[in-house]
């Protein structure tokens, strides 16, 4: 096992970790808020990278120009779905929680039909940057690293926003304690639309980033849905820091078991991880646990 | 004729119509008629888990993958006889529930769900590496497969489906499994064994669709992971227990009946869109009738039956 | 007379929150005994501990002689310990009978003699009326008669009432003091009860415990306790020197 090879393997997953962490993100910005698990988070990811794919090939739009676009009208699904969708909810906790489970597992579909009738079943990507820079006998890949700077940055900027502004901190303080936010004025239903914007918003940039690593059909949503769970679950509950160290392991292991094992097996590591830490560690890094 | 006799009548002319279709002779009404049976066969299998137990399970197609292919994988390398093959898919399913329902329903509410997503999807993509699957490319089972003898194995695993949750719904068993659904604590400290309780219910929802899925392979003489695990399946499957009513014994019949027709129109007349509509359907359903068609109808029915017992003079005849 | 229930040293840590800190007392058969205490002083905590729901950290729960920690709360509940929680749990959506059967199938061995039983039960808490009514549609003070008659209907030898006062006005307060007091005609020997309503306290109890953030400060009869300056000092905080 020559170095440069493991060295290698480790850049790739890095670089792949850090754009899972950005779609786990999102989700953990959703449920730390709502306590809402939106299953129809990757499905948000594969429409926006597939949309950039072919706006890519039609109008030679890169997806890095695309990346405002995508903030934007990931924000407006997020808020168009709360609003129309989830303010119906029953107040029943139990209710509310599998109603919630169902809508967003109905929506995930309609976007998965939406994306066949629109893109049919092809697999398409963006072919940009596909050269890399070459580093001391390591490759990196050119698109990988402008995606990962890209999610670092917008990471950042995210939790630049959480913890500096006003409604960052609402939006922390409704996640920590729904009761105490609301006693101490926070409008709740706000807070729920914001995070849902928030939410969705970065499901889609990470989806703009993704375009241009990977290639995607409509039915590769649930997958995504399921590795940002399996970062957020690994990382820990509610934790973003856990989030990114979480994605960025996960994405190791991907690596990794992609090269050694099979592509096959590397597909499934989200699931396997997603299952030994819910059953070994609930609580995952850092985090709150999931289990009874 | 009261309106509980009317059901019953209505129930056996269904019966005797459904029984009696294979006699038409007509390919496309048999396979017509097979089709809202498998269907509305998994929805009550699904409805043990999700509707009685109150688990949500997104996976239960992991069942009836494994009973297709055991079909599949039994008919061609063993030569044994397709009936026996998915008779041993089921008890594999049973015995395999054990654990995995043990490991699974320690998972609370989302995370359950998507544990059992991902485990029909890690499956799906796993059958391309698990040999004498055929992997991507499939198998093809040997001819001589009848569709009207998987009509009827179809048909009575239904009707038994029908009578387990008849049987659920009634027993001191549907009811602890019930008061678990609602408060998995407070049953607890009521006497309830959660744990186990709630993985024979696991156990109860897994053979079901095993079996459907052996009756399937047999039908469709060829199986594929994406056609075998199909998220379509598991999506109607799904929609047809929430639009009848999760968790009630005819539920699954009403929404099985109703979204067949549905969907057989919509596949005809929106070839491209219909996964679309569906959806749509699921989330519209929600809203408008959050609990199903039947338990709206049984408050209306009761709400119907306290304002006459109100106005006792204007009694109906 | 021998204790039905010893409480031996328990304590119980959250992180680093200590909830409960070397609890120790016992419950006798026939007896009523009420723990009380300021908001927070581990009452509920101590509940949850007897009836399972998670172990101490430290320390023993004895029923009938034999230690149940770490007994699962079904099994528990089967020994002869019921409990009724502070927020009241009912099966929002199992009918009023079906949440009284779901106790009394831990005695009965068959449903419809359960269904019989919990009948029974009902009879006792005057909710009979409402037996096939949704839990769903109950006001909280018949939520909380529920409550007591879903854990009655398990024959327990010992119950848990959380606050089961909480929440009723001064008649039916009264009511359920006198229900309380007839316990032990139907074959409960003992009761537990956490309460803050005073006046309950001291007419109903053999013996009060008191605990203070998490520590046993006084435990007597109710005579002893109004006079602990120990427990004064909880309530009401110490004199202003002048």
């Amino acid at each position: 096992m020559q170095l440069g090879l493991v060295v290698q393997l480790v850049i790739n997953g890095l670089l792949l970790g850090g754009v899972f962490a950005l779609a786990a993100l999102g989700l953990n910005v959703i449920f730390g808020v709502t306590r809402i698990v939106n299953l129809a988070h990757g499905q948000i990811i594969i429409l926006t990278a597939l949309t950039c794919a072919t706006v890519f090939q039609r109008f030679n739009i890169t997806p890095i120009e695309a990346l405002p676009v995508a903030l934007l009208g990931g924000a407006i699904l997020g808020i168009v779905i709360e609003r129309t969708l989830l303010q119906r909810l029953p107040e029943h906790a139990q209710s509310r929680e599998w109603t919630s489970l169902l809508i967003t597992f109905g929506v995930s579909y309609f976007l998965i039909g939406l994306s066949l009738a629109i893109f049919s079943g092809d697999f398409r990507s963006v072919a940009y940057l596909t050269d890399s820079w070459r580093l001391a006998s390591v490759d990196f890949p050119k698109a990988q690293v402008l995606a990962f700077t890209l999610a670092i940055l917008i990471a950042g900027v995210l939790g630049l926003f959480l913890r500096s502004t006003k409604v960052g901190r609402a939006l922390r303080a409704a996640s920590q304690n729904l009761d105490g936010a609301r006693v101490c004025g926070i409008d709740i239903s706000r807070m729920r639309t914001l995070s849902f914007a928030l939410g969705c918003s970065i499901a889609a940039a990470s989806g703009a980033l993704l375009s241009m690593i990977y290639a995607y059909n409509p039915d590769t949503g649930s997958q995504f849905t399921l590795i940002a769970f399996s970062v957020v679950v690994l990382g820990g509950l509610g934790s973003y820091a856990g989030a990114i160290v979480g994605a960025l392991l996960l994405g190791l292991a991907v690596s990794f078991v992609g090269f050694y094992g099979n592509t096959h097996l590397g597909s499934m590591m989200p699931y396997v991880v997603f299952i030994l830490v819910l059953l070994f560690r609930p609580s995952g890094i850092l985090g709150k646990p999931a289990t009874t | 004729m009261t309106l509980r006799n009317l059901g019953f009548a209505a129930l056996a002319v269904l019966f005797l119509a459904t029984a009696l279709v294979p006699l038409s002779g007509n390919g496309y009404i048999l396979s017509l008629f097979y089709i809202s049976l498998l269907f509305t066969g998994l929805a009550y299998g699904w409805n043990i888990i999700s509707g009685y137990a109150g688990y949500l399970s997104f996976g239960q197609i992991t069942f009836f993958g494994i009973g297709a292919y055991f079909v599949a994988i039994g008919t061609t390398q063993f030569h044994a006889q397709w009936w026996l093959c998915a008779l041993a898919g089921g008890v594999f399913c049973a015995l395999l529930a054990v654990p995995m329902g043990y490991l699974m329903l320690r998972l609370q509410g989302a995370f359950f769900a998507l544990g059992m997503l991902g485990l029909g999807q890690s499956l799906r993509i796993a059958t391309d590496v698990i040999p004498y699957t055929g992997g991507a490319e499939g198998i093809y089972l040997p001819p001589g497969a009848n569709a009207v003898v998987v009509y009827y194995w179809t048909f009575a695993i239904l009707v038994l489906a029908i009578l387990l949750t008849a049987w659920i719904d009634r027993s001191a068993f549907g009811l602890r499994l019930r008061a678990l659904r609602e408060d998995e604590r407070a049953a607890g400290t009521l006497g309830v064994d959660t744990t186990s309780t709630k993985v024979r219910a696991f156990i109860l929802s897994a053979i079901v669709p095993a079996l459907l899925g052996g009756g399937y392979a047999w039908y469709l003489t060829y199986v594929e992971p994406s056609s075998i695990y199909s998220t379509e399946i598991e999506l109607q499957t799904v929609a047809m227990a929430i639009l009848g009513g999760m968790g009630t014994l005819w539920g699954p019949l009403v929404g099985g009946i109703l979204m067949s027709q549905i969907s057989e129109a919509l596949s005809t007349k929106f070839p491209q869109t219909h996964l679309m509509i569906f959806g749509a359907l699921i989330v519209v359903l929600l809203i408008a009738l959050p609990r199903g068609i039947v338990p709206a109808v049984n408050d209306w029915l009761a709400r119907r039956k306290s304002s006459a017992k109100a106005r006792p003079q204007e009694a109906v005849t | 007379m021998s204790a039905l229930l010893e409480i031996d040293g328990v304590s119980r840590s959250f992180g680093g929150l200590r909830a409960l800190n070397d609890v120790s007392f016992s419950v006798g058969e026939g007896e009523i005994v009420c723990v009380i205490g300021p908001n927070g002083a581990g009452k509920t905590t101590l509940f949850n501990v007897i009836s399972g729901v998670f172990p101490p950290s430290a320390g023993d729960v004895r029923f009938n002689g034999k230690s149940i920690v770490g007994m699962p709360t079904h099994r528990i509940a089967h020994a002869g310990i019921g409990r009724t929680y502070q927020i009241v749990r009912p099966f929002v959506r199992l009918t009023v009978l079906e949440n009284v059967t779901v106790g009394a199938l831990v005695h009965e061995s068959s449903y419809s003699a359960a269904r019989r039983k919990a009948a029974e039960v009902l009879d006792l808490v005057r909710l009979s009326h409402l037996a096939d009514t949704q839990a769903s549609s109950l006001t909280l003070t018949q939520r909380k008669r529920l409550e007591v008659a879903r854990a009655l209907a398990m024959r327990p030898k010992l119950l848990l009432l959380d606050e089961v006062m909480a929440g009723l006005n001064p008649t039916e307060v009264d009511a359920m003091c006198a229900f309380i007091l007839d316990l032990r005609k139907i074959g409960i020997s003992a009761v537990g009860g956490i309460e803050h309503l005073m006046r309950f306290v001291m007419n109903i109890s053999d013996r009060i415990v008191v605990l203070d953030f998490g520590r046993k400060i006084a435990e007597g009869t109710p005579k002893e306790i109004a006079t602990h300056p120990e427990v004064i000092a909880a309530y009401f905080g110490t004199p202003i020197e002048t």
